[in-house]
């Protein structure tokens, strides 16, 4: 164990940053993100043997702003539809939930908009929410294990700048029509 | 122009809360008509049996995907003007292409505004009133 999480030798970790989503069957695999106020869901078919973890934040997230929630569900459907594409079904879907920490007191708290956006899309796209650990006023360290659904988590110092910092450390421009072909 | 009002309109979609959204702004542009399907082939059997102006249709589904859909669409005669939208990722150009030889009439890359899907639709109807 190394600070309360496994040591991962022999294992393959990938790290997932923030606007991005990784999908898997290597069983040697393990994902690993750091979260503060941002999202993961870790999702897995267990008979298909695939698994992954997307990571987001809602972009300039306010209590039902509709633009915002479509990049959360934007986030979600590309780790569901890449599950999907390699095997997994929808109904044997599992996921865990990690994340929506509020790190600044007085300010909106994004991270609770967060974890209320992906527990509310869990609920509604009927998928089994299994696990895992949202909210709080501590940062994340995660790894989650997509062969075995296993995850371990380790709370961070408060050290909310710096947290920040890691999260949006490598930030993806808003999807928008950027590259889009032009047929119409 | 179109009242958006007179336009029947079908979201095909397997995420519930995708569909969701795409009512949301449909509402929010005047739309009244409007009708769901949580895959291809439930979005067939909706636009066989009703008055359907648009059909708004993801590409990712389950039984029928999106350009299955189009195809069914495009070669049933009663039904093969119905305008048809397509909703695509970032990463589809080789889908719209393949969209495009098969009559689609506009695609949309998600995630998206409601503003651009006003713009989208209008591209094909006309200015909304």
């Amino acid at each position: 164990m190394v600070g309360g999480l496994q040591r991962l030798d022999g294992l393959r970790p990938i790290h997932v940053v923030q606007g991005e989503q990784y999908v898997t069957d290597d069983p040697e695999a393990v994902l690993t993100t750091i979260l503060g106020s941002c999202v993961s869901a870790c999702m897995r078919d267990p008979l298909a043997g695939v698994g992954g973890m997307n990571h987001f934040l809602l972009p300039g997230a306010r209590p039902g702003e509709t633009d915002s929630v479509r990049h959360g569900v934007h986030a979600m459907e590309l780790l569901v539809n890449a599950l999907l594409g390699r095997g997994a079904r929808r109904e044997r879907l599992e996921v865990k939930l990690f994340g929506g920490a509020r790190l600044i007191k007085g300010l909106t708290d994004v991270g609770a908009l967060n974890a209320g956006f992906a527990e509310e899309f869990v609920r509604r796209e009927g998928l089994q929410h299994v696990g895992g650990s949202l909210r709080g006023d501590s940062g994340r360290r995660i790894q989650y294990w997509p062969g075995s659904g296993r995850a371990r988590q380790v709370f961070l110092p408060k050290q909310a700048e710096e947290l920040i910092a890691i999260e949006t450390r490598t930030p993806k421009p808003a999807p928008a029509q950027t590259g889009a072909l032009e047929l119409f | 122009m179109p009242a958006a009002a007179s336009i029947s309109v079908v979201v095909v979609d397997d995420q519930q809360t995708m569909r969701s959204l795409v009512r949301t702004g449909l509402q929010q542009l005047g739309f009244k008509d409007i009708r769901e399907a949580g895959d291809g082939e439930a979005g067939l059997r909706q636009v066989l049996t009703g008055t359907t102006h648009l059909v708004i249709s993801d590409f990712n589904m389950p039984k029928l995907d999106g350009l299955g859909l189009l195809r069914a669409i495009r070669s049933h005669e009663p039904i093969r003007g119905t305008a048809f939208i397509m909703l695509t990722g970032r990463a589809d150009k080789e889908l719209v292409q393949r969209a495009v030889q098969f009559g689609v009439n506009n695609y949309l890359v998600k995630p998206f505004t409601v503003a651009q899907l006003k713009e989208k639709i209008e591209a094909v109807f006309g200015p909304l009133t």
